[in-house]
């Protein structure tokens, strides 16, 4: 039971640091009436963060983690690349576009996982996520090829790297 | 000096690529490919502008505003694109290569 | 300055481009696509504007518009997610004829 009790004050702890962090960051007086406003709003959402939980049963830690920026910056590098080959589409012969359609299997098992992966498949041009069900994303693309890539899997395996809290 | 030579760099790519996906909303042949068309506006030329921006800042709260915005945008966007297509697939609109494929079968029966 | 009112007249005509997609239109679906990208810029231009000026505040703006336009977005897709079927099977046939 202590351990417990002991989990949920660090869960609140650290929701309360974010959102104190948060504030300061968005507006950055120190102006005592201010600060008091700031305390106000983190009391109240942290008051309504604690009911609803009580509600879903579902409390969401927060998702930062190392590997998580550096699956982004890799992310930012598939973007770019596949930006220069949907613009050379674009400025190109349309005869050139093989829109495709597929339904492709997902082995993440949580649910934000599949998240993140339909999120990142629309992310980057020339892919995108049309229809997410419990282990199938169907992938609406611009060319066969990017479909390929998709099967590959190798999004799929970056994304098993990142450690996503489980509920 | 530096700085500012890449910011101005990044800010013209970033314009070009949301020309890009401007134009190719005019271009591309139906809903689907368009909204590839304006993801590209919506993901790369964001971040090149956002970035842009960045290098111009005293690296302050002004920098984190922006980094934000940058943020906000691209967890919103791709959502926003999933929920366009889904919502469209769920209304019955069909993709190209689906249309190809019932056209097929309509000239084989 | 120079380079930020060209960054700036840039996303103007994206905006412009993309409203004139949303009139011009031939699904409800094409229309939202190009109001939300017109969302999406105006956050955008939004910072842009706040740089010209010299005046950072425009960017707590710009957060806002964003979130907004999400908001709204989600909003009226929920509202057409299955209503507009009539619509879609029409552009289907007319595809369909073309090709």
């Amino acid at each position: 039971m202590t351990t417990k009790s002991g989990k949920k004050t660090v869960y609140f702890a650290s929701w309360i640091l974010a959102l104190a962090a948060f504030w300061l960051l968005l507006s950055g007086y120190l102006k005592p009436l201010l600060l008091c406003f700031g305390v106000a709003s983190v009391a109240l959402v942290v008051l309504l963060l604690r009911h609803m939980d009580n509600i879903d049963k579902q409390p969401q830690k927060l998702p930062l983690s190392f590997a998580f920026f550096r699956y982004s910056s890799w992310l930012m590098g598939q973007i770019v690349l596949s930006s220069i080959e949907v613009t050379k589409l674009i400025w190109g012969n349309s005869k050139n576009l093989s829109p495709a359609i597929e339904k492709l299997p997902v082995t993440s098992s949580t649910g934000r996982k599949r998240v993140l992966y339909a999120n990142s498949i629309t992310l980057t041009p020339g892919t995108l996520s049309v229809d997410v069900d419990d282990d199938h994303v169907t992938i609406h693309a611009l060319n066969e090829k990017s479909l390929d890539v998709l099967r590959a899997g190798k999004m799929a395996k970056k994304i098993a790297t990142v450690p996503v809290a489980k509920n | 000096m530096i700085l500012e030579s890449i910011s101005t760099i990044l800010l013209i790519l970033g314009a070009f690529f949301s020309l890009t996906g401007a134009i190719g909303l005019f271009r591309f042949p139906d809903f689907f490919t368009r909204v590839h068309a304006a993801s590209v506006t919506d993901s790369i030329a964001t971040i090149l502008i956002i970035f842009g921006l960045i290098l111009r800042t005293d690296f302050d709260l002004v920098t984190v505003k922006l980094l934000l915005i940058l943020v906000f945008l691209l967890f919103t966007s791709p959502t926003a694109s999933h929920a366009l297509a889904k919502s469209a697939r769920h209304g019955g609109l069909l993709t190209l290569p689906e249309i190809r494929a019932t056209k097929k079968e309509d000239c084989s029966s | 300055m120079l380079i930020l009112t060209a960054t700036g007249i840039a996303i103007l005509a994206v905006m412009a481009l993309a409203l004139a997609r949303a009139l011009k239109a031939d699904t409800v679906y094409d229309r939202i696509l190009g109001v939300n990208m017109f969302g999406t810029k105006t956050s955008l231009f939004i910072a842009v504007i706040g740089f010209l000026g010299g005046r950072p505040d425009f960017l707590d703006i710009a957060i806002v518009y964003a979130l907004i336009n999400f908001i709204g977005m989600i909003a009226v897709l929920r509202f057409f997610e299955y209503t507009a079927t009539d619509d879609a099977l029409k552009i289907n046939s007319t595809k369909q004829e073309q090709l």
